[in-house]
């Protein structure tokens, strides 16, 4: 069995699995459930002045019959008076002291609010500190959460007032509600970041009622953006984590959010940089035990690659992550339809005709079945063919060898360029 | 026509330019695609400008300069 201790910036672990700050993690009953049932870590839902919510505050998108897709929720901080929670925090630290315990922090930015905000919570027992920079609703309004987090100079500012007295390492949470997350993550590592978490929920409406034209949520009829969750914002997560593992301006440990809710998704974000990572809607859905199937098989995956530590992932993926203009545009791939398992559907066929380069025809052989053919010459190698295909293995990609060197969009200009500037300006066409 | 004939087409013009011994001097890509000049120091008519219109032929003739071959020489490829 894998050894699945972590180490992020200076916070342990005896696992990658971090509950992130959200209601799974609002007491220390809940919090110390989910110890029990195997969570290494919590980040303890976010203090502050406590807030007052609204009823009604979470939504969900459902997808072809794939409940919740997407998560939306409008709840704010915690509620609860600092006291009450730091008295749980202590309790839960009594009684988990191998397990990470981060605070999640959101005030003002006044250097003050800050200080004395870092100097309670740390009083108590906590293992780190994360700087709630990422919500995107209500706090907001108020100049903090996603409005500090969308001005990389008050991200900077903040984090060096919390270094300037914090004495446990510092995770500044990211919003992604931002062109270019990498700026914002290296103004936290100028602030003095530890780590950086990524990421927080994303602007979001999660319908509009066609009947009542309420949006969904709402509150006794008006509704407000909240922030999106959930297995649909993975993808967009899991890019956002490369992009700052790859920019060496960040060069920090990253714990990995957004849409985590597998075993398979928690190796994704660490082979793409993450230290560890963080769940939230996953549990919000089906509840804390979910870390039992997660422990499973990561410890399964890790044995069947024969490594020794989880800490053998973090990483592996990020020289593989690029840009467009560095990618082989002589790499070829095409599609090769297995008659054996096709079950002609004509799925390929429509997708190819209207949505791409029309090159599978339907054909009928000499005893007059009808079968699917890919001309290769023609196909681009798009993948919608096996994207939309719903037979296991009826659509293989198949690389071809191209016979020439690999070539770049960059290096390909390098040649023109090159090419123009080695004639005379007379020459040049 | 197929894509891969339209390619197939624009390249052979490439191809047979090179056989007769042009060296490509100069490519401009615009809105209309890619215009490459072919320079030849024998007799006779010694410029002549292909405007390729396909992705495939204007990766191809970038590749054989990339490849190392100008004066550019016809690649066997599997493009």
């Amino acid at each position: 069995m894998a050894d699945l201790r972590i180490d992020l910036a200076g916070i342990k672990s005896p696992n990658p699995f971090w509950l992130a700050s959200a209601p799974p993690t609002n007491t220390g009953y809940q919090v110390q459930r989910a110890f029990e049932a195997g969570w290494g870590g919590a980040v303890w839902k976010t203090l502050g002045d406590p807030i007052i919510n609204t009823s009604s505050r979470f939504a969900a998108v459902h997808f072809n019959g794939q409940r919740v897709a997407g998560f939306n929720n409008i709840e704010l901080i915690t509620d609860r008076p600092l006291e009450v929670n730091l008295r749980e925090i202590y309790e839960t630290k009594k009684r988990f002291p191998d397990h990470a315990v981060v605070a999640s922090l959101m005030v003002e930015p006044k250097q003050e609010k800050w200080h004395e905000i870092v100097k309670r919570v740390e009083a108590v027992g906590v293992d780190g500190l994360e700087l709630n920079f990422g919500c995107p609703h209500g706090m907001a309004e108020r100049g903090m959460g996603a409005a500090s987090g969308q001005q990389p100079d008050l991200v900077e500012a903040q984090t060096y007032w919390v270094k300037e007295v914090a004495a446990t390492p510092v995770i500044v949470k990211l919003t992604p509600n931002i062109t270019d997350i990498t700026v914002v993550a290296r103004h936290a590592v100028k602030g003095g970041a530890d780590a950086i978490s990524l990421i927080n929920t994303i602007n979001s409406l999660a319908g509009v009622d066609i009947h009542s034209w309420n949006t969904i949520p709402n509150v006794g009829g008006q509704g407000a953006h909240g922030g999106y969750c959930g297995p649909a914002v993975k993808p967009i997560a899991l890019s956002m984590v490369a992009e700052c593992a790859r920019d060496r301006g960040v060069g920090v440990p990253i714990s990995g959010i957004g849409g985590i809710s597998t075993w398979q998704d928690v190796v994704e974000f660490m082979l793409m940089g993450s230290t560890g990572i963080q769940v939230c809607t996953a549990v919000m859905h089906h509840g804390f035990r979910i870390v039992e199937e997660m422990l499973d098989g990561l410890n399964n995956y890790l044995d069947d690659k024969g490594l020794a530590s989880v800490t053998e992932l973090t990483g592996k993926s990020v020289p593989k992550y690029s840009n467009w203009g560095d990618l082989d545009l002589n790499y070829k791939v095409v599609a090769r339809i297995n008659e054996e398992n096709c079950i002609n559907c004509n799925k390929c066929h429509i997708a190819c005709e209207d949505a791409s380069h029309q090159c599978i025809d339907m054909l009928t052989n000499a005893d007059g079945k009808a079968f699917l053919h890919v001309r290769e010459e023609d196909c681009v190698g798009c993948n919608l063919c096996s994207i939309v295909c719903p037979a296991d293995g009826a659509i293989d990609m198949v690389a071809l060898d191209s016979g020439v060197a690999p070539m770049t969009w960059n290096q390909r200009q390098k040649v023109i360029s090159g090419l123009n500037s080695s004639y005379s300006e007379a020459e040049v066409v | 026509m197929s894509a891969y004939a339209e390619f197939d087409k624009e390249r052979q013009e490439i191809d047979a330019l090179l056989r007769q011994g042009y060296v490509i001097t100069g490519i401009r890509e615009d809105l209309n695609g890619a215009a490459v000049q072919f320079t030849s120091s024998g007799p006779g008519v010694n410029r002549v400008e292909l405007l390729l219109l396909t992705a495939d032929s204007r990766k191809y003739v970038t590749t054989l300069i990339f490849a190392g071959a100008n004066p550019a020489k016809p690649l066997e490829t599997h493009m």
